[in-house]
């Protein structure tokens, strides 16, 4: 993958790009706290809360939302990355320039617009 | 047509670095890009 990635002046969909931190995936804390086993139901009730989260705000704030999904590809550049597909253009302009004035879990948050229209087509070369 | 509400707070959204609350998310994109602190420490 280039990394050189098109970047639409309008679309439907956007990146929030590393929101969802998976805490199986990182296994890199100085305190040790990473040696808490976490067992697979209490990831999943994270993810579930995160989720939740995420797509409520968005929904309520913004506009209908079409399609959701959180990427777990362990790529730095696309670990954790969430795509949301609103049904229409103006509602995911709007995100974007609402979220990257944002935090989420003590970060800020990094929105831009996405290419991505159909998520099983979606490949990263 | 049901309202989508939140059952609770967010734990999430909102959530300021400690010791960055006085600043804006993009104040603070704009430090790091100009390396006055440390890029994601989770990446």
């Amino acid at each position: 993958c280039s990394r050189l990635h098109n970047k639409p002046t309008f679309s439907q969909t956007i990146v929030l790009q590393n929101l969802y931190v998976n805490p199986q995936n990182s296994a890199k804390s100085a305190d040790g706290s990473h040696l808490a086993n976490v067992s697979d139901e209490e990831m999943q009730e994270h993810f579930d809360n995160f989720f939740e989260d995420v797509f409520v705000e968005c929904e309520t704030k913004f506009g209908e939302i079409e399609e959701m999904n959180v990427c777990d590809n362990l790529g730095d550049h696309l670990v954790g990355n969430v795509y949301v597909k609103f049904r229409r253009e103006e509602d995911a302009d709007k995100a974007v320039q609402e979220l990257n004035n944002r935090w989420f879990g003590g970060q800020p948050v990094h929105a831009e617009l996405s290419p991505v229209t159909d998520f099983r087509e979606a490949c990263c070369r | 047509v049901t309202k989508l509400t939140r059952k609770k707070p967010s734990k999430y959204w909102d959530i300021p670095p400690p010791g960055f609350e006085h600043i804006t998310p993009l104040q603070y994109k704009a430090m790091q890009a100009a390396g006055q602190i440390p890029t994601n420490p989770i990446a």
